[in-house]
């Protein structure tokens, strides 16, 4: 608790104050932006933070990972265009009943649960953090390497078309992160010849054209009308709305933290069920689909719950769950920190600092979105032709900043005609990204582990933990194998 | 070649062999545990393995064609014009710097979304400001000539 109120302490302060407004302006501009997503803009504002403090940078940072969830629903009610993945369900009854004249009330009550969910999960993380980091100290290299195994699994097991597909983003993200220097030995390994690889490729560069310029490029194609929003007043729900809201909220709630715990989640998986059960709950389900408010107050606080849910494994394990934790991953390891089981125990302030300014930007963005939801909503009419050549020239001068060297930017066109390329032929681009941050630190645990049992990987499964997890990734891909033939999968294949 | 699935999968295949065919160079396994070359080489197998299968499995299964996927006409060009102002602004900010560079590629991106005269007031304006935010406030290099601009 003293930890804590220090860390409000640290966070009150005006730069930190600032740096979190900041970062949630920006995740809303995301959110409400089409075009761009979480991930890719985190990626671009990762140079901007070199000259901070690293507990300023990592607020300003996830204050747009978790400022996202809130603006993508401004535009899924307003213009059916979901900003971002996450807001997709809300259109279903969002935008009806933003046809219904009630657009306030869709986004007031989005607010309202994202706000309760959001602030109850980060609660929930300040509760489970310190104890599962220190369960994890005692983690080996092989139940890291399990651990990771079962993330990687999950994702391309659960959530992708093709089991195929999946698999081959995993190993090709793995793949291009050997190229630079052995972290076990130090030898220089398949860098082409050439100098600027001896580092490896730089995760900003990777991030930037495989979310950034691709997504660029792919809303090149398309003719994106701006359709004119409908006005947004009157709030508040009515007041027999209050208690079944409020009920799908706490249920939302729920969901999307614990979905959030499960690494290879992503914030899309809870705003499906709760969708679901949502409509299970209610008296008569044949609202939904028509402008049923529980329909908006669920699945909004699902993912928005899940944003803290997900940071439980990034804070005690080192392990991000999603495309866009993997880039606060990657600057969390630019600023000098470790993320994993050690962070709370060494880097206390930090950790809270950032906890207590999750608090302080769900209020920023509460603010900003009940009151405030209709400015939000003009943004939505910025065109495209305009918003794009801007952001490829920051894309530009980020990717440049990193290591001062032109290479990078062009490293960054590769890799965005690459994630433009692997989108057209269904090959997802989330479990690269997530492969790519953690091949290091997986080829250390399974080198270490293959040392300790003399080189038999069925060592693996002799202890309790990593046994049990590896059984796991096994049934999972056995299970979508199955499900495929089925076709009884989940297709939520998103990115961002 | 006119076959997405094909393509991609035939470029994975390479970068993979490339992987499995260097991993050779590297010690698979030393006196104390696997080296610098066991990772890669399954790797590099597993992926070459894989991305066979799915070159199989476009030509089998559901084709996507380069046709079908690929945009026409305008959005087409404003792809590569995209692409292309990247490679433009490699090659010539060495020469003229940031200012200079910014100013041409954001040209050609809002031109003729935007009357000229627009484009380059509005080219202009947005490189000063990446400038300003960028240089002159958060210190961050920028690739400049010697005027520092």
């Amino acid at each position: 608790m003293d930890l804590l109120l220090n860390g409000f302490a640290i966070a009150f302060t005006w730069q930190n104050l600032l740096y979190c407004l900041m970062g949630v302006s920006v995740g809303m501009l995301v959110g409400v932006l089409p075009g761009l997503g979480p991930s890719a803009g985190t990626a671009m504002l990762i140079p901007l933070t070199f000259g901070m403090e690293p507990i300023s940078a990592i607020v300003m940072l996830s204050g747009i990972y978790y400022g996202a969830m809130y603006g993508g629903t401004i535009t899924s009610v307003l213009i059916k265009t979901p900003g971002e993945a996450a807001s997709v369900i809300t259109m279903l009854d969002g935008h009806p009943m933003a046809q219904n004249g009630r657009a306030g009330v869709a986004l007031g009550i989005a607010g309202i649960g994202s706000f309760i969910g959001g602030t109850l999960s980060i609660i929930g993380l300040a509760i489970v953090g310190p104890p599962l980091a220190k369960m994890a100290l005692k983690f080996g290299p092989p139940e890291f390497f399990a651990l990771m195994a079962l993330g990687m699994t999950m994702v391309v097991g659960l959530m992708g078309k093709s089991l195929l597909k999946g698999v081959i983003a995993v190993l090709f993200g793995l793949t291009i992160a050997m190229i630079g220097t052995d972290p076990v030995t130090g030898m220089i390994r398949f860098t082409f010849n050439q100098t600027q690889l001896l580092d490896g490729v730089d995760f900003v560069v990777l991030t930037m054209g495989l979310f950034g310029l691709s997504e660029i490029l792919l809303s090149a194609e398309e003719k994106l009308t701006n359709e004119k929003p409908p006005k947004v007043k009157g709030v508040l729900p009515r007041r027999d709305e209050w208690f079944p809201s409020l009920k799908a909220i706490f249920r939302g709630t729920w969901l999307g933290f614990f979905a959030g715990l499960i690494p290879g989640t992503n914030s899309v998986i809870p705003t499906m069920i709760s969708y679901t059960m949502e409509k299970k709950f209610a008296k008569d389900p044949s609202r939904f689909g028509k402008g049923a408010i529980e329909g908006v107050a669920g699945p909004e606080t699902a993912n928005n719950s899940y944003c803290g849910g997900a940071l439980i494994p990034l804070f005690t394990l080192g392990i991000p769950s999603s495309p866009t934790i993997a880039v606060l991953l990657g600057a969390f390891v630019l600023h000098g920190l470790t993320p994993g089981p050690t962070l709370f125990q060494n880097n206390p302030n930090f950790v809270w600092a950032v906890i207590a300014s999750m608090f302080i930007g769900n209020f920023m963005l509460l603010i900003m979105n009940v009151p405030m939801a209709g400015f939000w909503a003009k943004i939505t009419m910025i065109p495209f032709k305009l918003l794009f050549p801007i952001i490829i020239i920051i894309a530009v001068v980020g990717t440049y900043s990193i290591n001062n060297s032109l290479f990078d930017v062009g490293a960054m066109l590769l890799f965005g005609l690459i994630g433009y390329f692997f989108k057209k032929a269904e090959i997802p681009l989330a479990p690269i990204a997530l492969t790519f941050v953690l091949a290091e630190t997986m080829e250390n645990a399974l080198l270490q582990s293959l040392t300790i049992y003399k080189g038999s990987f069925l060592g693996l499964f002799t202890r309790p933990i990593s046994g049990t997890m590896l059984v796991i990734c096994i049934l999972v891909v056995i299970f979508s194998l199955w499900a495929g033939t089925k076709n009884k999968k989940i297709a939520a294949d998103v990115e961002m | 070649m006119r076959n997405v699935g094909v393509t991609v999968s035939v470029f994975i295949l390479l970068f993979a062999a490339f992987i499995f065919y260097q991993s050779f160079d590297f010690e698979y396994y030393g006196e104390f545990g696997p080296g610098p070359g066991f990772f890669p080489r399954w790797l590099g197998g597993i992926l070459m393995v894989l991305s066979l299968l799915n070159i199989w499995q476009s030509i089998k299964g559901e084709i996507v064609w380069f046709s079908d996927v690929m945009p026409k006409g305008k959005e087409l060009k404003t792809v590569l014009k995209i692409c292309g102002s990247i490679i433009l602004f490699i090659v010539v900010v060495p020469y003229t710097g940031f200012m200079i560079a910014g100013t041409l590629i954001l040209f050609i991106l809002f031109y003729p979304e935007y009357k000229w005269y627009r484009a380059i007031g509005m080219s202009v304006l947005t490189t000063l400001v990446v400038f300003v935010v960028f240089k002159v406030i958060l210190h961050i290099p920028l690739p400049v000539n010697a005027f520092g601009i």
